[in-house]
């Protein structure tokens, strides 16, 4: 992948850097999970890169939770809908 | 420790179904923002609470659900656009030969590796205690466990939103 060596031998003061292999193994796991890694084929992808998409793609999840809970609020008048609407609710569900 | 997404999302859907019942025994007057609070408290506490304590995010999550959003996420990331600034500034105006110039490449990565670390420690329950190695591990089965959580949450708001429809 480069001539690098892995940066974790070349911490100092005992905190230990990601290594490439753990970037290596990384990005395979994410590259299932990332879209924007995932389109990219080559092999060459930057620790610095796969970091950011991971934490942009974190804060855009827990933005999506944030959204679905201010509408689960308005859409569920009382916290347990009435039992028939809960039963179909569950049945789509399981 | 890795589930299966089915799995993952029948834990899941069982435990949240089980707090929302919950909550609606001990308040039945709730404001929209009481609410809504419950309806993602419940909704993290199932999530974290489905993994069953195999994970340090999952056991951090439950023992601090209210978690707020970390200022130290927008100055580190605020410091990593200084320092591709700088690295671009560097390599246009440097007058040093190739070896140099890969050795500042170095450490301008090395440099962004590390804050983009911090941004990450500060984003998953917990991180901030973890090594490296270990915050690889968390992070990938927290992104899982998040996608099983919005994937629940959208099905039953759909669900809800056709069931709340006028029938005709």
């Amino acid at each position: 992948m480069s001539s690098r060596r892995p940066s974790s031998r070349q911490s100092s003061g005992g905190v230990s850097r990601i290594s490439d292999d753990q970037i290596i193994a990384l990005v395979s796991k994410l590259r299932h999970l990332l879209p924007e890694i995932r389109d990219n084929r080559s092999d060459k992808v930057s620790a610095s890169k796969v970091l950011q998409e991971t934490c942009n793609y974190i804060r855009s999840l827990h933005k999506e939770v944030e959204d679905l809970s201010d509408r689960l609020s308005q859409l569920l008048a009382t916290i347990d809908a009435e039992s028939a609407e809960a039963a179909i609710i569950r049945s789509l569900l399981m | 420790m890795h589930l299966p997404h089915s799995t993952l999302k029948q834990e899941f859907v069982k435990k949240w179904i089980m707090g929302l019942q919950r909550c609606k025994f001990s308040n039945k007057k709730m404001s929209i923002f009481e609410r809504k609070k419950a309806i993602k408290l419940s909704a993290d506490t199932a999530m974290a609470s489905a993994r069953k304590g195999l994970t340090c995010w999952s056991r951090a999550l439950i023992s601090n659900p209210d978690r707020p959003v970390p200022t130290t996420t927008r100055r580190a990331s605020s410091a990593c656009k200084k320092i591709v600034k700088r690295s671009r500034r560097i390599r246009r105006t440097a007058k040093c030969g190739a070896a140099r110039k890969g050795q500042i490449t170095r450490s301008i990565a090395q440099c962004l590796v590390r804050k983009r670390t911090q941004i990450l420690k500060s984003l998953i329950p917990g991180g901030e205690f973890m090594n490296e190695v270990c915050l690889i591990e968390e992070t990938l089965d927290y992104i899982t466990s998040l996608r099983v959580q919005v994937d629940v949450m959208r099905s039953l708001a759909s669900a809800s939103a056709r069931a709340s429809e006028p029938h005709n």
